[in-house]
């Protein structure tokens, strides 16, 4: 349906924009000589020199938790390969052999691999997780690498990564 | 024969039939654990509860026979609480380690929890379940787990009345029951793993297939185990090229839902000692080479050599359709009128499924060559004698054996091998051209009472693998002759004649 588009109501002076560009270079100015002169209250980092504090519940790189004795809590159920999106989790399931401490949990990821590079870190995996054994509390982003192999991790370094506060157990010891 | 009434749906089925049976013709489900078609009743499990009407109490439709007029619900709030209710009572002391259980994802517990319970457990702690067995092994094949067992005897059964081993026993009663093996026995009969499979719970799992993979991961396709000539229908379970394990698949005329445990570990015909590329030469020799050199040599290699001491070897391990793209090769190519048959070694047999011949075709093999191919030990004998020079030969295995057959086959002055894996033919060969394994190709076994039986490609063909029909119309073309086909779907056209048609009412599949 046609319709009229009412041109802007504007005297000369406006249509000028003069008034105007002065006005926002004012405002940049101000900014400029508060921040040179006076105190400092810009709202960019100095990256990676300076950080800001992530929230608590930021997915950082995945981490494997371990049991009291060093062992994974992983039981190699596959819960987080299945529910991952990214298809980004490989696991080799082993056994644990019969007169071997663990023999009651019967098994074990024999390989855990994440491939960080495919990972959305959407963090389905440690929703999925029933044992507590995979949480994304690292803080932490990928490191740069050089070569796209570097950031396949593998099962003992994502084992060796702590949470925040360099924990490498449960934070949630109810889930046994 | 009674006609009764199912969730208001009529029915008439043979006298003698039982509401569980009657109801699954109708399509409808009643949830079970120890029934099984092919096993006696045992009534013990009590989740088939159904509502009759007249009758006051629930009545177990696994146990009881349909009766001319009667009215059966299987859907009322009666029965559905009285499932829950028996629910309840199976998951009282069940571990709950799906996590840990192989079953996972096939599970009827968790299917019926699913469907029928999804309540928490009201037991008042987990130190008041009662502890068991865990991961107990009971034979070569299979570890049981008495924690998950419901105790619905099927696998007992199965080893009385199929197997006709009665090796399992129940012991003990009421919670602290479960199965064991009769004392002084392992069970290792040659259908052991059928107790693994008709187990409705995780409590007797496979030891090959533990902790394998998780069998929500795994794709199905129909096919017919290899393993030998009885042709048992069969599916290969199998995820990114690799194959996990076979199921037994019903044919109520052949097989019946059974597999032997030779059957369903035919999968690693698939997956062990495979060849990948083509390769020429002999032993420490041995090297990869291109699709074009490795052409190019057989065809040399077989060329140079008068007709008449050229020869073939079919495979009775191969389908219909790549034995007869090889006969139409041979007579077409080089000009072959020796045809002889190689394959795995005779075995044992057995009275339920298991045949001698561990070949899945060698009926399909005589009928593709229209007579009666000569023994493997007939070409080593002339191959030895000086006689025949040069041979194409199908499949892996050859069934003589011993320093006779490897010098004998050594003699000849050309052996091209088109072969899945590795094996006594392949090694002997100058040249090794890598074909598909039985799941990485279409095809027709005849199996020894004469049924054809086609099935399906689950996945395509492993490395630079190609399929028989092509690799032997690129072969011809070095040879300078087209051959009336260039894949197998061409072949199976030709096939299809040539084989016996099914008798009318079933018979074969």
């Amino acid at each position: 349906m046609p319709y009229v588009v009412r041109r802007p109501d504007r005297n000369l002076w406006e249509q000028s924009y003069v008034p105007e560009t002065v006005r926002g270079l004012a405002v940049t100015l101000r900014h400029f000589f508060r921040n040179v002169l006076g105190r400092r209250d810009t709202v960019t980092l100095l990256y990676p020199e300076q950080r800001r504090p992530y929230p608590p519940r930021f997915r950082g790189v995945h981490r494997l938790t371990q049991r009291d004795d060093g062992a994974p809590r992983c039981t190699a159920c596959m819960c987080c390969q299945t529910a991952c999106p990214a298809e980004c989790i490989h696991i080799v399931a082993g056994e644990y052999p019969a007169d071997h401490p663990l023999a009651h949990v019967e098994k074990y990821p024999a390989e855990f691999w994440i491939d960080e590079l495919r990972c959305v870190s959407c963090g389905l995996c440690v929703e999925a997780c029933p044992c507590d054994a995979i949480r994304m509390d690292t803080g932490l982003h990928p490191r740069p690498v050089e070569a796209r192999p570097h950031l396949m991790y593998e099962r003992n370094l994502l084992l060796s990564i702590s949470d925040t506060a360099g924990s490498v157990f449960t934070a949630n010891p109810r889930k046994k | 024969m009674p006609k009764l009434t199912i969730d208001g749906r009529e029915i008439e089925v043979a006298a003698g039939t039982t509401v569980i049976a009657a109801a699954r013709d109708l399509g409808i489900e009643i949830p079970h654990f120890c029934w099984h078609p092919e096993l006696s009743v045992a009534a013990n499990c009590r989740m088939c509860l159904v509502e009759i009407e007249k009758q006051p109490k629930l009545q177990p439709s696994c146990q009881l026979p349909a009766a001319d007029g009667m009215v059966v619900h299987t859907d009322t709030p009666r029965v559905r609480e009285a499932r829950r209710a028996m629910m309840e009572y199976l998951l009282l002391n069940h571990p709950v380690d799906c996590p840990i259980c192989d079953q996972a994802g096939e599970c009827k517990l968790q299917d019926y929890y699913q469907l029928y319970d999804l309540k928490a457990s009201r037991l008042w702690s987990e130190e008041g379940k009662v502890r068991k067995r865990k991961r107990t092994v009971f034979g070569p094949h299979v570890v049981y787990d008495a924690e998950r067992c419901v105790m619905c005897t099927r696998c007992v059964r199965f080893c009385a009345e199929i197997a006709k081993d009665p090796v399992l026993i129940e012991v003990h009663r009421g919670d602290h029951s479960e199965i064991a093996v009769a004392p002084g026995r392992t069970l290792d009969h040659a259908y052991s793993l059928m107790t693994a499979h008709v187990c409705p719970v995780g409590a007797l799992t496979s030891r090959d297939f533990r902790f394998q993979c998780r069998v929500w991961f795994l794709s199905s396709t129909p096919t017919i185990c290899p393993g030998c000539a009885t042709g048992c229908n069969a599916l290969l379970d199998h995820r990114r090229g690799e194959a996990f394990r076979l199921r037994p698949r019903d044919n109520p005329a052949l097989n019946r839902g059974w597999l032997c445990d030779d059957g369903v570990l035919a999968f690693r015909l698939h997956n062990d000692h495979r060849l990948t590329t083509p390769e020429l030469g002999r032993g420490e020799e041995a090297r990869p080479a291109s699709w074009d050199e490795a052409l190019a040599e057989a065809a040399a290699l077989l060329g140079k050599l008068p007709k008449a001491q050229r020869a073939a070897v079919l495979s009775a391990e191969h389908s219909c359709e790549e034995n007869w793209a090889l006969c139409v090769f041979a007579r077409e190519a080089l000009g072959v009128e020796r045809f002889f048959v190689a394959g795995r070694a005779a075995g044992e047999a057995d009275e339920l499924l298991r045949h001698a011949d561990k070949n899945p075709n060698r009926a399909g093999v005589r009928l593709m060559l229209g007579a009666e191919p000569e023994p493997l030990e007939k070409l080593v004998e002339e191959a030895t004698a000086g006689s025949l020079r040069g041979v194409v030969a199908l499949g892996a295995a050859a069934a003589t054996t011993g320093p006779a057959a490897a010098t004998g086959l050594l003699r000849l002055e050309a052996l091209v091998s088109l072969a899945p894996r590795r094996g006594p033919l392949p090694e002997a060969a100058h040249v090794r051209l890598p074909c598909p394994s039985f799941a990485e190709a279409a095809g027709t076994y005849v199996n020894a009472r004469g049924q054809p039986q086609e099935f399906p490609r689950a996945m395509p063909p492993r490395g630079e693998a190609l399929e028989v029909p092509e690799l032997l119309a690129r072969l011809a073309r070095r040879l300078d002759l087209t051959l009336p086909f260039r894949s197998t779907a061409d072949v199976r056209a030709a096939v299809m004649p040539r084989l016996p048609q099914p008798a009318a009412g079933g018979g074969a599949p």
